[in-house]
């Protein structure tokens, strides 16, 4: 393998995603109307029964939904919509390392997204003005990354299984967003002592790291102390992303390696 | 200047399962082509070239038999494959529709991790010797067909790989742009030493550009060598004749000793065909004449054919290639 290669791919993905996101303006403004919206009825729900202190849950929920939707319509779908437009065979014919192309795809996911979801916090905090105390910047930063880390690994484990299905991966898609979305409660505690879930939802929901990123969050941003819970939760984010990504990698092979016995990867076999 | 074989195929078989069992792609298939080689595949839609050039990329494994590009194991060694070949097809989309032909070509020169100012100064340099350069800015998806085209043609050159797969890569293209690919395609391999295997049902494309054509039915090659080479085999007569009504069947002309083969072109708007015939006897021609007009068939003209690679395709099959695409 070339020297550098494996920087230069996964930039070259990451700039893709960039400037395709950042080319029409309007898909910026379209991607803030979901999540500020779900936020707007949150947050006015819980100000509406006195519970001024949950907007803040609301607020963080959209800006986290911002990015959980990217994950779910762009991370999880892309290699499938490669395959279809013949675009992944492009890859597979190239020397191009499949690692820098899912981390690249998820930095450039990230950055794409960023926009929107700054746009969601600045109106939410404007609207409510929720109540919040950051026990730790550093922690709250690191927090954060490894949330996104861990859903985009998520969402590169998808992109790879997705591409052992035809259209029904959208489908598929659909069918998991809206459970995943209630379990891992983006807009408020799924588990804890706050749960409305009983322990049995609330371990399943904990297998998703959506699920212990919002925890964490919402430890750090409005419940100042308590580190200890918080390196736990940031410690199982580590682990899930590596495990996610090894996995992603590893149904890759699979996948190829499949694809090239049945001819399963590319888009006729005539 | 002495030269070095780029691409050899032994004995290559691939099958597929089906519902109710297997197909047989390709059967025992052997090939080479040379440096700075253009070699085509000629053969109908289905005949096999989609398989052969996936499995020479390195996308799809043969079922047995073997095959080495630049001098690498296609089965046991892919990734070394991949760093030294290229390819793109007439089919594909090949771009990223929201951002410009520049950036799209840039990306794909990262796949092969090549530094950005040589990568630049690459696209600028294919843009211009494919006629492009005007809207190397354009978003992918504003592009017409052709210059869509014209982009994943520079793609599939972008690494200066050493030996490039097309896949009809002129298909539904009009003629100028289709001219200006095949120039294209004819300077990399005579300039740059590029070895090219070029798969097409396009028998003037082949005739234009190739060094070497392989002829391929049904996954088997049943002939190969120069086009001239393969036209000059041909000692049989081709006839061109012209007929009026278009015949639903042709049958008859089955029974007719000495045919070698016939293929038919229908013009439904004048309501005539252009029947084209490979007789082993000059002779036999009035006989065909007798058969068509006792079978209602009125002869508008007839003339007599250069030989063409059609010609070579009917002698050795009995049928033209719009023929064999609609029995498959």
């Amino acid at each position: 393998m070339k020297p550098g290669i494996w920087l230069r791919v996964m930039k070259g993905r990451m700039m893709v995603r960039i400037w395709s996101q950042f080319g029409e303006y309007l898909w910026i403004i379209s991607n803030i109307g979901f999540p500020l919206l779900t936020s707007l009825s949150f947050a006015l729900l819980y100000s509406s029964v006195g519970l001024k202190s949950f907007t803040g849950f609301a607020v963080l929920g959209g800006i986290m939904v911002s990015f959980w939707g990217n994950v779910i319509w762009s991370m999880a779908s892309q290699f499938n919509w490669d395959k279809q437009e013949g675009l992944f065979e492009i890859y597979l014919v190239s020397p191009a390392p499949m690692s820098a192309i899912l981390i690249g795809m998820s930095l450039g996911g990230i950055i794409g997204t960023a926009p929107s979801a700054v746009l969601v916090g600045i109106s939410g905090y404007l609207l409510f003005r929720p109540e919040f105390s950051v026990s730790s910047v550093p922690a709250l930063i690191l927090t954060f990354v490894l949330t996104l880390a861990s859903i985009y690994a998520l969402g590169m484990m998808l992109s790879s299984l997705y591409l052992a299905y035809g259209r029904e991966a959208e489908t598929l898609n659909e069918v998991i967003q809206e459970p995943i979305s209630m379990l891992s409660g983006v807009y408020f505690p799924s588990t804890g002592s706050l749960s409305p879930f009983p322990v049995a939802v609330q371990v399943l929901a904990s297998l998703i790291p959506l699920t212990v990123g919002m925890d964490a969050l919402r430890k750090v941003l409005f419940f100042s102390g308590d580190n200890s819970s918080v390196a736990l939760n940031e410690f199982t984010l580590l682990v899930m992303a590596v495990i996610l990504l090894l996995l992603s990698l590893r149904i890759l092979k699979i996948l190829e390696e499949k694809g090239r016995r049945d001819g399963t990867l590319t888009v006729k076999i005539s | 200047m002495a030269r070095n074989l780029k691409l050899v195929a032994e004995k290559i078989t691939r099958e597929f399962e089906v519902k109710g069992g297997r197909i047989t792609a390709l059967y025992n298939v052997n090939l080479s082509a040379w440096e700075g080689e253009v070699l085509g595949v000629l053969g109908p839609n289905g005949a096999g070239k989609t398989t052969l050039i996936r499995i020479l990329s390195t996308l799809l494994l043969p079922t047995s038999g073997s095959a080495k590009v630049m001098g690498f194991d296609v089965v046991k060694e892919p990734e070394k494959v991949r760093e030294v070949i290229n390819m793109a097809s007439g089919a594909e989309r090949s771009g990223y529709d929201f951002i410009s032909a520049r950036k799209n070509l840039w990306f794909f020169s990262q796949l092969y991790g090549i530094p950005g100012d040589e990568a630049n100064k690459r696209i600028e340099e294919l843009a211009e010797e494919l006629s492009f350069k005007e809207y190397l800015d354009s978003k992918f998806y504003s592009l017409s067909t052709g210059y869509r085209q014209r982009v994943t043609i520079a793609r599939a050159f972008i690494n200066r790989p050493s030996v490039v797969f097309l896949d009809e890569p002129t298909i539904g293209l009009d003629v100028m742009t289709a001219m200006s690919i095949r120039e294209f395609l004819k300077r990399k391999a005579r300039d740059e030493r590029i070895t090219i295997l070029l798969a097409t049902h396009n028998m003037p494309e082949v005739e234009a550009i190739c060094n070497r054509v392989a002829i391929i039915d049904k996954g088997r090659i049943i002939a190969e060598g120069t086009p001239e080479a393969l036209k000059n085999t041909l000692t049989l007569c081709a006839y061109a004749i012209e007929i009026k009504p278009i015949p639903v069947n042709l049958g008859f002309l089955e029974s007719v000793e000495g045919i070698k083969g016939y293929t038919m072109k229908a013009d439904s708007q004048r309501g005539t065909a252009t029947l084209q015939v490979v007789l082993e006897d000059e002779e036999l021609l009035e006989t065909v004449l007798f058969f068509l007009s006792k079978n209602g068939i009125r002869v508008l003209n007839t003339w007599r054919k250069e030989p063409t690679l059609e010609e070579v395709f009917v002698s050795y099959v009995g049928r033209g290639f719009g023929e064999r695409e609609s029995e498959s």
